[in-house]
């Protein structure tokens, strides 16, 4: 194990500095260069740990005395062991090849350098919320991945819609960290103290005590805000403002997967509360059901990826809620694989299309941009789940561990599982195949340049091998490299989960080809009209968004009416009735400093007679 | 057979008083100099006049006074130098006429 | 009635008409004078009350050296006072009085501070209680050089300064004006 792991999440900081004070000098090509050679340097230096701890290195882990508040000692430190190592080498990983493909993606943006300081940035908030061995850390780390995104989804915040849903993103997941922080006093007052190892260890001995399933549940309650679970998930679909790399980066691959990475980075805690397990399985499934519906009538290709993402948040967060530590942890790392492929992939589509995002007006790009496409497919198989494909592997580990825990669930996962490949599917037809809907748009289409292709090509060999060659990697089964807190909890493999889980991911690509490939547009608008009032409300979300403003929005607004009007009159009276008072005496005592120095000598005598007066009635 | 002790306290105490009233009230500068020599002075009667009685042994308050003495001298150059720039610079040197202390 | 009963109540006379003169002679020069007789005065008890060396001090520095700094301020400063107040005619303390009431600024309010001050001084004297007998006079000229320059030797190095201070600032004081005037050389 190198000495020097604390680098990886240190080296990005240091990037993102030299770029916010040298970005503009650097250029276009060194500054870039730059944040991506910190982002590599730290995925190697992680790859150096992982296989120092598959030769049975001991975990990493150092840390400096930061505070003592009373008996609260705060230390800071970063672990490295074999969780951290499967997540950091996915993150290091896809940053790194996102901010190269962002290089041909962002050419001649106005903010270019202002986009790679703030992704380095992130990318040291993702690096230190993931090694963090302490909550305050770790809520570091979170708070600046919430910046990061906030100020990126913002990036063209030239169009006011932009500047409302980076808004919206930051509100949003804001809501949910009130959780960490309330999770985090409940802790340090139980258990005395942030470190993850003390926590576990004060848990251990107060199973099914209150504080324990409080502090889960706010812990949660965090998490679904960050991984736009139900019901803080309005903000993701919005966040897809920003530009396709920071999509792929932080609203698919990593920030959002954060959320998942809490819960198990916490695991021993909703371990020791069953209530918070249930939860969090519950609160997975109806989302990823929930988020796989209303993708399947999204016309814009972004935010069927982002409903896709939402969803498989859900399966991750379904399976570590029934127990599948094992598959969640795994599925968040493939899935960053994938997902990162597959917003690259819309964002070549999108670049080439010259900003076009509807597949409606698509078509028939896949002789135009067959590179594209062909990665494009990769991820989109991946995520539906056949195998050999990475997603094949942790969704089935998923099902499996669903399928054992509880048979409800399970079948949710399958019908979600369906919905996922007949989504994809429908995006890949109508992106990919078929005649050119718009002429304009199929005239100006042409392949990415080799700096944004090189990453797709990249990121596709994992979506692709991983899955298959994770044992190898890691020199064990998976299941056993991320057994939680020593007991593998393998599930035997079921040939009947098995033939479910491909099934349906075989069924819903042949539904999807049938459907969009094959029957013409006008029987698919009489189903529609045939289903109208069923089409209405998932075209619409479910009307969360509707819902929210109706009740929050609007409810704040009347609530800030009436504290508008007590600020204005009571605060502000009391306010401006101080300063009227102080005003008035300072011109009422401002003639005593006249100037004339008699005046003075006359008030301290008549100060010394008081004092004579005082000292003898009270001396006497 | 000595005097009591109050003849002398007393003295210091009307003097003084007569050095504040013109130190107050006087507006000529070199006037308002002079009654502060006044106060100065029956202060020093105070002390020694204690010294003498209370602790006969000693000499703190003769040496305080030395040292009263020695800052007055001072005091009435500075004071003096000061008034006769006041003067030169304003041909006048009533005190009712000088405020720049003015907040 | 001894003679030292004598002897104070004529000093006691002196100081006090003194002062009063110092305050309220009309003119500046009289009452330089009778700043001068006051100190000698002051000094005559400081005699009886066994100071000797603060008693020869006192006429060094206090009648010697500061009444002449004053005088040569008031000569210098060509106050009118010197020809005679604009309004210079001798008063009576009833004068006094009523111009104090007119006067625009405080009226009678100093006086009437300095008459509390000393009353109220007195009133605290009254309660000291039996004045404690003097004892044997112990100190001499010699006692006082020795005090000096061992136990207050660091108060006498910083009066030391502080006088030197003072001469440097008063020659700065008055020395600056009078280069730069263009008649010069008036200092």
């Amino acid at each position: 194990m190198p000495g020097s792991m604390w680098l990886i999440p240190v080296l990005p900081f240091a990037a993102s500095a030299v770029l916010l004070f040298f970005g503009r000098r650097l250029g276009a090509v060194l500054g870039p260069l730059v944040g991506a050679a910190a982002t590599g340097t730290s995925f190697v230096l992680s790859l150096l740990g992982l296989l120092a701890l598959r030769g049975g290195a001991p975990a990493y882990h150092a840390q400096i005395r930061w505070a003592e508040v009373g008996d609260l000692s705060i230390r800071m430190g970063f672990m490295f062991d074999k969780l951290e190592a499967a997540v950091v080498t996915m993150v290091t990983f896809a940053s790194f090849f996102i901010q190269l493909y962002a290089m041909g993606y962002m050419r001649g943006d106005a903010k270019y350098n202002r986009f790679f300081t703030i992704v380095s940035l992130f990318t040291a908030g993702m690096l230190t919320t993931v090694m963090a061995d302490n909550l305050l850390l770790f809520t570091l780390g979170w708070e600046i991945m919430g910046f990061a995104s906030f100020s990126l989804i913002g990036h063209w915040f030239e169009k006011i819609e932009n500047a409302w849903a980076a808004f919206k993103a930051f509100v949003t997941t804001r809501i949910g960290d009130l959780g960490l922080m309330a999770a985090m006093f409940l802790l340090a007052a139980q258990a005395g103290t942030l470190q993850f190892d003390g926590i576990f260890e004060a848990v251990e001995g107060a199973a099914g005590a209150w504080w324990v399933t409080l502090a889960a549940l706010f812990l949660f309650w965090a998490a679904v805000g960050k991984s736009a679970q139900l019901p803080l998930h309005v903000w993701l679909p919005d966040a897809m403002a920003g530009p396709t790399p920071v999509s792929a980066l932080i609203h698919a691959a990593t920030m959002v997967a954060a959320g998942v990475f809490l819960v198990a980075r916490n695991y021993a805690l909703f371990e020791a509360s069953g209530t918070a397990l249930d939860v969090v399985a519950w609160v997975g499934g109806v989302t990823l059901l929930f988020a796989a519906v209303v993708a399947v009538l999204q016309e814009d290709i972004k935010k069927v990826l982002a409903y896709s993402t939402m969803s498989q948040l859900g399966y991750m967060m379904m399976a570590l809620g029934v127990g599948g530590y094992a598959a969640g942890v795994f599925h968040v790392v493939t899935h960053g694989y994938f997902k990162a492929l597959l917003f690259l992939g819309a964002g070549s589509v999108i670049h080439a299309l010259h900003h076009e995002q509807n597949m409606h007006r698509m078509g028939g790009l896949f002789r135009r941009m067959p590179v594209t496409a062909v990665t494009f497919i990769i991820g989109m198989l991946a995520l539906a789940g056949i195998p050999p494909f990475a997603g094949y592997y942790s969704k089935d580990e998923i099902l499996l561990a669903a399928y054992e825990a509880n048979s409800a669930l399970f079948w949710i996962g399958s019908v979600g599982a369906l919905l996922t490949a007949f989504y994809m599917t429908r995006a890949v037809v109508l992106t990919f195949f078929g005649r050119p809907r718009d002429k304009h748009v199929f005239e100006h289409a042409h392949e990415s340049p080799a700096v944004m292709t090189v990453p797709l090509l990249a990121l596709a060999v994992p979506s692709l091998l991983y899955g298959l060659l994770a044992p190898q990697l890691l020199g064990q089964p998976v299941h056993q490299w991320l057994a939680f807190g020593g007991h593998a909890a393998h599930h035997e493999p079921s040939s009947f989960v098995m033939a479910v889980a491909t099934g349906v991911a075989v069924a819903g690509i042949l539904l999807g080809a049938v459907v969009f490939g094959v029957v013409p547009a006008a029987s698919r608008k009489a189903v529609i009209s045939a289903l109208r009032p069923l089409y209405t409300v998932i075209k619409n979300k479910f009307y969360f968004d509707e819902l929210y403003q109706a009740v929050f929005v609007r409810g704040t607004r009347a609530l800030a009416g009436v504290a508008g009007v007590v600020d204005r009159y009571v605060i502000d009276g009391l306010v401006n009735g101080a300063a009227a008072l102080t005003v008035f005496i300072g011109s009422q005592t401002r003639r005593l400093t006249n100037g004339f120095a008699q005046a003075y000598m006359l008030v301290l005598v008549g100060g010394v007679v008081l004092g004579i007066i005082v000292f003898q009635a009270i001396g006497g | 057979m000595p005097l009591p002790l109050p003849y002398f306290l007393v003295l210091g105490a009307l003097m003084f008083a007569v050095g504040a009233w013109g130190a107050l009230s006087r507006s000529n500068a070199v006037r308002v100099l002079m009654s502060i020599e006044l106060m100065l002075n029956a202060v020093n009667i105070n002390l020694v006049a204690f010294n003498r009685y209370l602790t006969p042994s000693e000499l703190t308050g003769q040496i305080f006074s030395i040292f009263v003495i020695t800052i007055a001298a001072a005091e009435a150059a500075l004071g003096l130098a000061i008034v006769l720039m006041i003067a030169r610079r304003r041909g006048a040197i009533d005190i009712n006429k000088i405020n720049t202390l003015r907040g | 009635m001894s003679l030292q009963v004598v002897a104070f109540a004529v000093l006691a006379a002196l100081i006090l008409y003194g002062s009063y003169k110092v305050v309220a002679s009309p003119l500046i020069t009289h009452s330089a004078l009778f700043l001068a007789l006051v100190l000698v005065s002051v000094a005559g008890v400081f005699l009886m009350l066994d100071a000797v060396f603060l008693a020869v001090v006192q006429v060094l520095v206090y009648a010697g050296a500061v009444m002449a700094v004053i005088i040569f301020a008031i000569m210098l400063s060509e106050q009118r006072e010197i020809g005679g107040d604009p309004s210079a005619q001798r008063m009576g303390f009833g004068e006094e009085l009523r111009r104090a009431l007119r006067s625009r600024h405080w009226g009678l309010l100093p006086a009437a501070a300095a008459a509390l001050l000393a009353v109220l001084a007195i009133a605290g004297i009254g309660r000291l209680g039996a004045p404690a007998a003097p004892g044997a006079a112990s100190t001499s000229v010699a006692d006082v050089g020795r005090a000096l320059l061992t136990d207050y030797l660091v108060p006498f190095e910083i009066a030391s300064a502080v006088l030197l201070a003072a001469v440097i600032g008063a020659i700065v004081l008055t020395a600056r004006e009078g280069s730069d005037a263009r008649d010069g050389g008036r200092s």
